[in-house]
């Protein structure tokens, strides 16, 4: 066995501990490397900071703690800043696993901004009906959620004084893991009931976000971790996802190499063949 | 720092049901068997407790008792019938469930999902290959970086017609059809290439959240978890492993 094919043989776990080494090393050391803010980013971020005192801004946290690496960084920026332009939060989930994260997130941040819930913000919990919720908030926000998430009756509520359904929303922000998340925000909110949409998302799924975007259909993206460094640095607050930036970029240098290495093992091995065939 | 014995035991906990998920990467063994199958019960008993307090509780049972409201009674009629489904001789009755369900719901999303994904995107498509200059003639934007450009408009024009031509199919792919449907390959891989980068991005994001926690919980005022259960975990697969070697498994 030649070199070649007992790199292409490599044991698998070797891989796993460059890979995990060229994680941990730069979050330990960190380098801070820059970080440029991508216009999809920006979108969200100048539509929020353009927004007079007061307006009533909607936050759905649309996923569970499997998400919270990239979601959770993303969901506090955009909270740290709605809190610090004094913005009316409503806070609310489709997906009921992440009930419990979503009030950690809202109750935290509100608490550091020393705002008072019902007053400045209401976190709304989870209804039934997946994207039918939406709907439902489109007709009657009182409907959807009679109670808020610690059994408060909505109507009433300071923080939505002058808000019936989702018409009287001037923002809505969709922090979304898969279905229902953005595109359902986008199919049965923003498309029927005519509120500016913007839109954060997992890793995953932002590729297929991005015809959206490009439409005009959210007038922005936080796209995964690398999203919510951008937004940390914008409201100049960096977080978690800023730390983990040097180690987002080692990684990727390390699996570039990888697949490079990989690639030119497999050609010079098949070039060998070749040549024994011959 | 003085934190409360619940965050230390969190602490703990997740460093704990971590360090077991990760394990595998070494080799399948009981501790990462332990930590799947606590994640599937914990997070399943979760959404049951909490579906029942928020549906049962808050939008049944309460606004009936506290306010009266009887006509509840008629969509829970209809979700009952479901369970009609365990008893084989009154299992027709769960069909009118699922089709109230089935026709509301394909008569809610056809409609949105028509205009949303397909006449939106279309119009999106649909773009001047060329501009009209204000004094009469035409303008063409090279820019790369401005999707609204006219060259990009020209590249989302043969991208979209060579994959629809690709995936026709009652016409064989030779001759300059065959130069359109490589085309139309060529756009596709360059898809999936990036959604494959945006893929391995997410995933490195989430070992980068664990490692971030691993860390923090590696604090004195946590108790150190990280290095005990760091040395726990390996201190197992040694023993499983020389277990494993000593009895090998019957044939």
């Amino acid at each position: 066995m030649n070199f070649a094919e007992r790199m292409l043989r490599i044991d698998r776990r070797i891989i796993f501990l460059v890979i995990g080494l060229c994680t941990l090393v730069p979050l330990l050391f960190p380098v801070g490397l820059p970080i440029k803010i991508s216009s999809e980013v920006r979108g969200v971020y100048d539509y929020i900071d353009g927004l007079p005192e007061g307006s009533v801004f909607l936050l759905s946290l649309d996923f569970d703690p499997a998400s919270k690496p990239e979601l959770y960084p993303q969901a506090i920026a955009i909270l740290r800043h709605a809190f610090k332009k004094n913005l009316r939060v409503v806070g609310m989930t489709l997906w009921v696993s992440g009930t419990g994260l979503a009030d950690q997130i809202l109750s935290q941040t509100a608490k550091e901004a020393g705002k008072e819930n019902g007053k400045d913000y209401v976190f709304l919990g989870w209804s039934p009906g997946g994207s039918a919720v939406i709907l439902n908030m489109g007709q009657d926000l009182y409907n959807a959620f009679p109670a808020d998430y610690g059994g408060k009756a909505t109507k009433g509520l300071p923080v939505l004084a002058g808000v019936q359904n989702l018409r009287d929303v001037t923002y809505a922000v969709s922090l979304g893991a898969g279905n229902p998340g953005v595109e359902a925000w986008y199919v049965f909110g923003k498309d029927k009931y005519k509120f500016e949409l913007g839109g954060g998302c997992t890793g995953v799924i932002a590729p297929g976000l991005y015809p959206l975007l490009r439409s005009g259909q959210i007038n922005g993206l936080i796209g995964g971790l690398r999203g919510a460094a951008e937004y940390e640095t914008l409201i100049d607050q960096k977080g978690k996802a800023v730390a983990g930036m040097d180690a987002q970029s080692a990684t990727h240098l390390a699996i570039i190499v990888l697949v490079a290495i990989c690639n030119i093992f497999y050609f010079s091995l098949r070039r060998q063949q070749r040549r024994q065939n011959a | 720092m003085d934190l409360s014995f619940t965050v230390i035991l969190g602490a703990w906990v997740a460093t704990g049901l971590t360090l077991f998920i990760l394990s595998f990467l070494y080799e399948d063994n009981p501790l990462f068997k332990l930590a799947e199958h606590l994640y599937v019960g914990v997070s399943l008993g979760y959404t049951i407790v909490k579906t029942y307090d928020t549906v049962v509780m808050t939008l049944i049972v309460r606004p009936i008792l506290d306010k009266g409201e009887w006509t509840l009674l008629i969509p829970v009629g209809i979700g009952m019938l479901m369970l009609t489904r365990y008893v084989p001789k009154a299992a027709w009755l769960s069909r009118y469930a699922f089709a109230f369900i089935v026709g509301v719901g394909a008569g809610l999303a056809i409609p949105r999902t028509i205009s949303s994904f397909i006449l939106k995107q279309i119009e999106d498509t649909v773009r001047p290959l060329l501009g009209v200059a204000p004094g009469g003639g035409v303008t063409f934007d090279y820019s790369l970086l401005n999707p609204a450009s006219h060259l990009n408009g020209i590249i989302i024009l043969i991208g979209v017609v060579s994959v629809l031509f690709y995936f026709f199919f009652s016409v064989e792919h030779s001759g300059p059809g065959k130069a359109v449907a490589r085309a139309g390959i060529l756009f596709l891989m360059i898809s999936f290439g990036a959604a494959f980068g945006y893929t391995v991005m997410a995933r490195m994001s989430l070992l980068i959240g664990r490692l971030t926690d691993l860390i923090e919980f590696s604090d004195a005022s946590y108790g150190r978890p990280t290095l005990w259960l760091v040395l726990l975990t390996i201190a197992t697969l040694i023993v499983l492993s020389r277990r494993g070697s000593t009895h090998p498994p019957n044939q």
